[in-house]
């Protein structure tokens, strides 16, 4: 029972770890008004670049950093669309996640060929191999059996909450999401916030893409995503809307992703498609309480017009 | 005011130019010529998985090439476009559709229905499947699928050292579950001649065939309970399970777990796979396109 529990606690951190970047890039994209559902298909074209560039260059960083200017450029395809032609979020988004993922699997079509092999690039190295620790302890393996982008996803956790809760630069971004025409009449540059949280979104679900194929599996495969982009929307509410709520709400349903897994293995009288329903179940029940108090910043999903009145 | 309405529609004008840039870019192209033979495939998984979908377009490819046929495929697709994509390729009269897998059998079914004169060739489809068309085009392709377990199990049943092996599958199909028969099967028996027991861990499903990270974790926890031999019928997510039993090989200093492959030849690809178990589906296929080249396909 103490195995099942603990390899039930790592497999948990394994599967928040990319829904903790994926979860920040919808919060940062949020809080600046922009419902943005395009995180699925930023995560695709992260991927395929961290997983190409990866194998081209032989390292695994290069390909996260790869992933998070793929994202960037495929965001400023929504960024343009929504902020300055104010054309509806929802739709973009949307666009963004069949438009992306189509990109990406055209691009390794292309690359390798079709009815090719799966390639398979090295991982990251995790820091208990970099220090050389062979302990098979469970405490040594939650915290160091870990890539440092694990430590960066928790790290950027505390960094966003002290950036939106302790800074004047992270108020007025704020402001930005709550009330665009208030914030613009006291100097903030609405515009120019919009599109810098559109840069941190794509980076960010970029790097939640390529986290996939550089620290988690070898092989790109096409819809590796796996419908986590929409899993992070609602991380975002479950959380919400702040990186602490967020990183709870991550860790919650890659624990109950992990214990479905783990299910299936132990009870053979109900059906796979029962466990399989867990963390979805989950999402519906949670949001269901949680959800029911709007929390969200006031002026999520409208287009800011800045000569209107 | 005349002018802020003029800067809204021309901002329209810019967002609808946008998406239609977008839309087409999305949109398919599909040509067909009447002069040559064309098969079109539909698959749910990717055709580079390195596993199910990419044996099955190679297939395609090598029997098209051997009879002169042109091709086309759409890969990735999802289980509610199945009858569409079908119905499009219909629609651009092409002379076969091949659908490799069992889950197609209902898309299959209500097309072949709509398109007599249409070849549907339904790889791992039941044995009474091509009973149920009204018009009589519609074939099952079937490797026997408890034998494909068969051969994985006895060999599975060798190799065993804790007496544990477990199995990964994509979907609940019959094809799935037969190849987990076979296996189970095989191995007991085998193991039961070298004076052995072996146990079958309940079979697991990831839910679809990209998930590779599902595999990564299934092939954990079986590798906790002891499992040593893995076989699956996941495409991508065997993949991932190979990843694992690499990782745990290598953590212990010795290749201790291992994978059979299937059902394109992977041996070789990573550390822990000791065999292939290969079908050879490009002669179903080929024997399809003949058939349907002398107008004796159907049944």
């Amino acid at each position: 029972m103490g195995s099942f529990i603990a390899n039930l606690l790592l497999a948990t951190v394994r599967m928040a770890s990319p829904l903790i970047f994926l979860s920040l890039a919808e919060l940062y994209s949020q809080r600046a008004g922009l419902v943005n559902i395009g995180i699925e298909g930023l995560a695709a074209i992260g991927s395929l670049t961290g997983f190409l560039v990866s194998l081209i260059s032989g390292s695994p960083l290069l390909g996260v950093l790869a992933g998070a200017l793929a994202g960037i450029l495929v965001n400023m395809i929504f960024a343009y669309a929504t902020i300055t032609l104010c054309a509806e979020q929802i739709v973009y988004g949307m666009a963004i996640n069949i438009f992306a993922p189509a990109l990406a699997a055209f691009t390794y079509r292309v690359y390798f060929g079709s009815g090719s092999e799966l390639v398979q690039v090295e991982l990251m190295g995790t820091l208990k191999s970099m220090l050389g620790i062979k302990s098979d302890n469970f405490f040594v393996n939650l915290f160091l059996d870990q890539t440092p982008m694990v430590y960066l996803a928790f790290v950027l956790v505390i960094l966003t909450a002290v950036y939106f809760t302790r800074t004047k630069a992270g108020l007025n971004y704020k402001a930005v999401g709550e009330y665009p025409k208030a914030a613009a009449t006291i100097g903030i540059n609405v515009i120019g916030i919009k599109y810098l949280s559109c840069v941190i979104c794509g980076a960010l679900a970029g790097i939640g893409g390529a986290y996939l194929t550089t620290c988690y599996s070898k092989t790109y495969v096409d819809g590796n995503v796996a419908g986590r982009g929409f899993i992070a929307l609602a991380a975002v509410i479950f959380g919400r809307w702040s990186s602490g709520g967020v990183l709870v709400a991550c860790l919650f349903f890659g624990f109950c992703d992990a214990l479905q897994i783990r299910l299936q293995l132990v009870n053979n009288t109900l059906p796979y498609q029962f466990f399989q329903m867990i963390p979805y179940v989950a999402t519906i029940v949670v949001l269901a309480i949680i959800g029911a108090k709007k929390a969200g910043p006031r002026a999520s999903g409208q287009p800011y017009r800045k000569e209107e009145r | 005011m005349f002018i802020k309405k003029e800067a809204n529609m021309k901002r329209k004008l810019i967002a609808m130019v946008v998406t239609g840039a977008v839309v087409a870019s999305m949109a398919p192209t599909f040509t067909a010529h009447a002069d040559t033979h064309t098969v079109a495939m539909i698959c749910d998984s990717s055709i580079s998985d390195g596993g199910w979908g990419m044996a099955c377009y190679n297939a395609m490819m090598d029997a098209a090439e051997k009879c002169g046929w042109e091709t086309m495929y759409s890969d990735s697709i999802a289980q509610s476009a199945y009858y569409d994509t079908i119905v499009s390729y219909c629609d651009l009269d092409v002379d076969m559709i091949y659908a490799p897998g069992n889950q197609y059998t209902d898309a299959v079914l209500q097309a072949a229905e709509e398109y007599p004169d249409i070849a549907f060739a339904l790889l791992n489809g039941g044995a009474d499947t091509p009973a149920k068309a009204e018009n009589g085009n519609v074939s099952s392709l079937l490797p026997d699928a408890k034998q494909i377990g068969w051969i994985a199990g006895a060999l599975a049943g060798l190799m065993s050292d804790t007496g544990t092996i477990a199995f990964i599958g994509g979907m609940e199909l019959d094809t799935t579950l037969a190849k987990y028969d076979g296996y189970g099967e095989a191995a007991a028996y085998v193991a039961e001649e070298n004076g052995k027991s072996i146990t079958l861990l309940d079979p697991v499903y990831s839910g679809d065939f990209s998930a590779s990270d599902k595999g990564l974790e299934f092939a954990k926890a079986m590798m906790d309970q002891d499992a040593d031999v893995f076989f699956g019928d996941a495409s991508a997510v065997d993949s991932g399970a190979r990843q694992a039993i690499d990782e745990a090989n290598e953590a212990a200093g010795e290749i201790k777990v291992y994978d059979i492959a299937q059902p394109a030849d992977l041996l070789g690809q990573n550390d822990c796979v000791i065999g292939s178990q290969v079908t050879d589906n490009s002669v179903l296929i080929e024997l399809s396109m003949k058939a349907v080249e002398d107008g004796s396909f159907g049944g």
